[in-house]
């Protein structure tokens, strides 16, 4: 495994932010974590780049305590966040050139021109971060990570306020990073992205993981079959089991379809679905 | 290499400032107010001799200390709680001290910077140019010293708010009392004790004379001893940053 996270708990006075929370990461996988804002996954992320100290529980990185070896670790990693976090008075060159210095990358401007061309933002490369289109400040936040050779990659909400079609495009970089050897952990509240670009996922409640599985066996075993009545959705097993019900009920004006991974999502998290 | 990308990111910052010419105005304008008032207004009328190159002095190491502080403490400040980029350098391989050095050599660089503006308006007001290479030694520590508390308060603080706060608190009240516009011997005699423990009261000293001699070595010694507790002190705060 490359990261394992064993029983971690942080809390900020008497709030729990992350209770008791354990899952791994395989080379090569991209790990999804799901919930709600403030469901305790950004902390999540702060506590596995170093930035914060989990209360109890460990986190290692290829076997070794990330507290331990924060340097070694901090080589390892690379960190989107949620936040635009690029310095708006810089071109986009001197953000990822800054970048690479800091990462103690010596020649960096030929990979550095290579990965703005392979975003498609070379007329963009002297242009300051400041006058970029949200979906293009994101591509070079993660254009950031692509250049670390970071093995494991931290990504907040990557696509947060995006247009669909910007998404996709983050969701073929993400794809790009992963083939390129490197794991991912991404958090996002968006179901279509994470059924689509993660193996694994787990969702997340009031700091605690409420589930965690493949995207179709969590489907699966929420019920595939779902009948939606009004605003309220039920879960079945099997078609007939929905059958079942919808005729003891006596209902009209439902529909029956297939399960989603939104509906397993506000299914976990306790809400009538 | 980590010293040199914090640097290297601080200086490009500070160039796009200096390219907008209303930064220059403003991070020199009121020290320069100052020199006119108090050097036109009194002038001859104060009983120090040539008050005009003391009062250069006073407020070159002024402005010294304030672009150092407000410089360093706004980029940490600012980077930590508004815009995230600070904690990108935080979870970089850069070590705690690489990122000290180079925010303290940035605090160095534009606190000289503002020094030099301060010397060449004396120069074209009153034609004097009180600067000697004690004067350098000293503005270099001053720097230092207020890059480094920069660094600190930076770190420190859990609002941008707070900062005014303690420059309203710590910051003015220094540069009015430790010997900017006239001598610390003019204040009462409890008040000079105060005035004892401020490092810029030593930074004063130093940069009015043009050797170390026996009456500046102690102040020498403390504002270096004062820098050196702050560097350590913020680079351990930095090694141990946690959220």
């Amino acid at each position: 495994m490359l990261l394992e996270v064993m029983n971690v708990r942080k809390t900020y006075g008497k709030v729990v932010a992350v209770d008791d929370v354990s899952f791994n990461i395989g080379r090569g996988e991209i790990f999804g974590l799901l919930g709600e804002n403030g469901a305790g996954k950004t902390t999540t992320i702060k506590m596995l780049s170093t930035l914060a100290r989990p209360d109890s529980g460990r986190i290692l990185l290829n076997g070794k305590d990330i507290q331990k070896y924060r340097r070694e670790t901090r080589r390892r990693i690379a960190v989107v966040s949620q936040d635009m976090n690029l310095g708006y008075e810089l071109s986009v060159f001197e953000v990822l050139y800054i970048y690479a210095l800091l990462r103690g990358i010596r020649n960096s401007r030929k990979l550095i021109d290579d990965t703005i061309e392979k975003l498609g933002m070379t007329e963009k490369r002297n242009a300051k971060v400041g006058t970029l289109s949200g979906g293009q400040k994101r591509r070079v936040m993660a254009a950031r990570a692509m250049i670390s050779g970071a093995e494991l990659i931290f990504m907040d909400e990557p696509t947060i306020g995006l247009d669909p079609a910007v998404r996709r495009e983050m969701w073929e970089m993400i794809r790009q990073m992963q083939s390129d050897g490197r794991s991912i952990l991404l958090t996002t509240h968006y179901t279509d992205e994470a059924e689509y670009l993660c193996g694994r996922v787990a969702i997340m409640e009031r700091g605690r993981i409420v589930s965690m599985d493949t995207p179709q066996s969590l489907i699966d075993c929420a019920g595939a079959f779902a009948v939606d009545i009004n605003s309220r959705t039920l879960l079945f097993r099997d078609s007939g089991e929905a059958d079942e019900y919808i005729a003891k009920e006596s209902l009209t004006g439902h529909r029956v379809r297939q399960t989603k991974l939104d509906d397993v999502l506000v299914s976990s998290i306790g809400r009538a679905v | 290499m980590g010293s040199y990308a914090v640097l290297y990111r601080e200086m490009l910052l500070f160039k796009y400032k200096l390219m907008r010419l209303g930064y220059v105005f403003y991070s020199v304008s009121t020290p320069i107010l100052y020199l006119l008032a108090f050097g036109l207004g009194f002038g001859s009328r104060v009983q120090i001799p040539d008050y005009g190159a003391f009062l250069i002095q006073g407020i070159v190491c002024m402005s010294s200390m304030t672009n150092s502080f407000n410089m360093v403490s706004v980029s940490v400040g600012m980077g930590r709680l508004h815009s995230g980029e600070f904690q990108t350098v935080l979870t970089s391989p850069v070590s705690a001290s690489s990122v000290m050095g180079g925010l303290v050599l940035s605090g160095i660089i534009r606190g000289l910077f503002a020094s030099s503006m301060i010397l060449l308006a004396g120069l074209f007001v009153f034609h004097v140019f009180p600067f000697t290479t004690m004067g350098l030694f000293a503005l270099v520590l001053n720097t230092a010293f207020f890059s480094a508390a920069g660094v600190i308060i930076g770190v420190i603080i859990d609002d941008m708010e707070n900062h005014a706060v303690l420059t309203n608190f710590i910051i003015m009240p220094m540069a009015f009392f430790s010997g900017t516009f006239y001598p610390v011997d003019f204040l009462p005699h409890w008040l000079q004790k105060v005035v004892w423990i401020m490092p810029l009261s030593h930074a004063n000293k130093l940069i009015r004379v043009g050797e170390l001699n026996s009456a500046t070595a102690s102040s020498f010694v403390l504002l270096s001893g004062l820098t050196l507790v702050c560097i350590a002190a913020g680079t351990v705060m930095l090694d141990r940053y946690t959220e």
